[in-house]
């Protein structure tokens, strides 16, 4: 009886101690990620728009708000698609290429790796509205170097506009974004690269491995984590890209077959005054974030596991 | 600055002499301003006129002499004045007097924040020489909410080197401009003839009312868009027409904004465009051997005549918020009439909103001067003045439809229904 007592309390203690270290950073947490996440999805509830800021008054209108956004053919046709499609083909490419430089830097000398590596950096530096307004020039209908280079090799008579296509606007919307998403990649996975055991692919080499074998039998297993990692970034990223839209020609919504999510939420909430249409769409696009997240964090774990 | 420093004296007065009344001055910004110091605040947008800070250290001074109250004048950035009018009138902090751009002055009216100015006008004996089309763009709800202040207009602009060796004359109707655009491309194959953007709306609407077609028009409370009429798809045809079918335009100039069109023709690759009459600065800026090089003409109506143009600028409005709404329209009145607006127009080289005040610069011969003038007195026209215009903007309907129908995507009859349509909806609020 007398030895038991304190073992509870020490039990206690061990059980309340870490969360009343963690409490400052979870106050900071919940003051500045919690109430504003609660506040959006109150707003996603309503019929938000200028008036109700001038009154002040709350105008509930249950989920009518997700109804909308359900029953939008917009969204399913083209939105959607956009997004997705779009999210799927940037993470494999940022993915890829990033993976690629990696393997090259690890080969490279400290000189060439040192010379290399501050090229990368450039472009990871380099602002997305920036970058946007380069690939927007190289790829301008009249003056851009794409075109002149295709007409001086007679693979083109005239001047194309590659912004009003569906195709080739994601097209360069997807150069734009694995250049300046690939150096992330490149530098994380160098860095795991580094932590492969010399030994296992001397090993493998004395028993007859090719290259191609021992990167995917050897080196991608190991560095499964930080795959992980790379792989949940760049999908959220490329989820929510905006700018790298918004700003090309014809992006920010004058071509309706080149619309995604991103741009689609801001024409139609905040461009119409509708905070709480807008409200809904952030709403969803966390969920669904928040469940490829999840799902791909439980594979990783389970492959883990065995 | 002022303001910082005069906060803590007033909170001091007030708790020290009037202790029972402290409640009162912590009631909102703006208010208590105007309150009991007879102060008059007021925003003014930054960018306008590159004198503003000499041309209000004139005004405060007038207006102290004429009406005994201080002016506190605070300029506000074009790009995020619309977030902060929002902000301001839901934490009703808004000023007694501000510059509101003609196509806000309806949303704003329309969310309850702003006082209508009739009663106030009427006493002042303007009404009669107000400018129509900024009139237009300032009136909701049959009531007068936006005081015209001053504004530009869009005509169109040439290139007249180009016009002298391709040896043909500014038109006067469409015949004539299509003529004009042939022989440009004869003589200069390389360059643009005329440019057809497609993410420039104000370019669209002067050939849809060119041709008698309507934008959009209100009946009762219900508004319906004339963008399918067939007056209006005779105007669509014709200047898209240009680029799809007489290959005039450019490739690029599907996706261009106003402010490539600008850069194209100060780079000397345009043979005519419409423009706004702010920008022959511009263009000499960009390119300071265009000057002399370029003259404007009205936009010619379907056989000739002018055909409107929206206005686009300024209104003064009064905020609900306002305590003192005699003093306020003292002010708007200084503002908007006699030398003050005179000089406002001659600094920022936009037009005045009163007629009156225009004589003088018709008179003009400058060829970059005259022609918009005209265009501005009697080929004046607003956009709907809704409250849901900004929507309509936002959503880009009109740059929509140009698009699909300069890159072959649709033809105008579809595409002209489908922005009606679309248009309608988002004016109707009905989504």
């Amino acid at each position: 009886m007398t030895e038991t007592l304190p073992r509870l309390g020490r039990a206690r203690a061990a059980l309340v101690r870490p969360w009343l270290l963690l409490a400052p950073a979870l106050a900071v947490l919940a003051v500045l990620l919690l109430w504003p996440l609660v506040r959006v999805f109150l707003f996603s509830l309503q019929d938000y728009g200028l008036r109700e800021i001038t009154t002040g008054e709350p105008n509930w209108i249950g989920t009518a708000n997700y109804a909308e956004i359900l029953a939008s053919p917009e969204l399913w046709t083209v939105v959607l698609p956009n997004t997705v499609g779009f999210a799927v083909l940037s993470v494999a490419g940022t993915v890829a290429f990033g993976t690629g430089v990696a393997v090259l830097l690890a080969s490279l000398g400290t000189f060439w790796r040192t010379v290399t590596s501050s090229a990368i950096m450039a472009a990871w530096a380099m602002p997305a509205v920036t970058g946007t307004y380069v690939w927007v020039w190289i790829f301008d209908a009249d003056r851009g170097v794409f075109n002149d280079v295709l007409m001086g090799l007679g693979l083109l008579d005239d001047p194309t506009n590659w912004f009003t296509n569906r195709w080739t606007f994601y097209a360069i919307v997807l150069l734009n974004v694995i250049h300046h998403g690939f150096p992330f990649v490149a530098v994380t996975v160098l860095a795991g690269l580094l932590g492969v055991p010399k030994e296992m692919l001397e090993a493998a080499e004395m028993d007859g491995a090719g290259s191609f074998r021992r990167f995917f039998s050897i080196v991608v297993p190991q560095l499964r984590q930080v795959f992980a990692v790379v792989i949940i970034l760049s999908t959220i990223w490329d989820f929510k890209v905006f700018a790298q839209v918004y700003l090309m020609p014809g992006g920010a919504g004058s071509n309706r077959s080149v619309l995604n999510l991103g741009v689609w939420s801001y024409v139609e909430s905040f461009g119409q005054n509708r905070y709480g249409f807008g409200s809904a769409i952030a709403v969803l696009l966390t969920l669904l974030l928040l469940v490829v997240t999840a799902v791909y964090v439980r594979t990783v774990l389970a492959e883990e596991e065995r | 600055m002022t303001r910082a420093m005069r906060r803590p004296v007033v909170a001091a007065t007030g708790a020290l002499l009037l202790a029972a009344t402290t409640a009162a001055c912590g009631s909102g910004g703006g208010g208590t301003e105007s309150e009991g110091d007879g102060t008059l605040s007021v925003w003014i947008m930054q960018g306008t006129n590159p004198d503003a800070e000499d041309f209000f250290a004139d005004v405060s001074t007038a207006f102290e002499e004429e009406t005994g109250a201080t002016l506190d004048v605070e300029f506000v950035e074009w790009a995020d004045a619309h977030d902060r009018f929002v902000t301001s009138i839901a934490g009703g902090t808004t000023p007694d007097v501000a510059e509101t751009g003609t196509t806000w002055t309806p949303e704003f009216a329309d969310a309850g924040a702003l006082a209508p100015l009739d009663e106030y006008v009427d006493g002042a004996g303007v009404t009669e020489d107000l400018v129509e089309g900024l009139v237009e763009a300032g009136t909701y709800d049959e009531q007068l909410y936006g005081m015209p202040w001053y504004a530009g207009v869009r005509s169109l602009v040439y290139n007249t080197e180009m016009f002298e060796k391709a040896g043909v004359e500014p038109p006067t109707t469409w015949a004539e401009l299509e003529e004009a655009a042939a022989a440009l491309k004869e003589e200069y194959p390389d360059k643009i003839a005329v440019a057809v953007p497609g993410d420039a709306e104000f370019t669209v609407y002067p050939w849809v009312w060119g041709a008698g077609g309507d934008v959009a028009t209100l009946d009762g409370d219900t508004w319906t868009s004339g963008l399918d009429s067939p007056e209006s798809q005779e105007g669509i045809e014709f200047w898209t027409g240009l680029a799809t079918e007489g290959g005039y335009s450019s490739e690029g100039a599907t996706t261009w904004r106003e402010t490539d069109v600008l850069d194209a023709f100060a780079a000397g690759d345009v043979g005519m465009a419409v423009m706004g009459s702010w920008t022959p600065g511009a263009i000499v800026d960009a390119n300071a051997d265009m000057e002399g090089k370029f003259a404007a003409v009205p936009i010619p109506g379907k056989d000739g005549g002018i055909a409107p143009s929206v206005l686009g600028g300024s209104h003064l409005s009064m905020f609900e918020t306002a305590e003192d709404k005699d003093l306020a329209f003292a002010f708007i009145e200084m503002m908007t009439t006699g030398e003050f607006a005179q000089q406002w127009g001659e600094q920022s080289g936009y037009f005045p909103g009163q007629v009156s005040l225009l004589d003088e610069t018709l008179k003009s011969t400058d060829p970059l001067v005259a022609p918009f003038a005209e265009q501005f007195v009697d080929g004046g026209a607003s956009v709907p003045a809704a409250a849901t215009y900004g929507a309509v903007q936002a959503k880009l309907t009109t740059s929509t439809m140009m698009q699909s129908i300069l890159s072959g995507d649709a033809d105008v009859a579809t595409a002209s229904k489908a922005a009606a349509e679309e248009m309608t909806s988002i004016l109707n609020g009905s989504e």
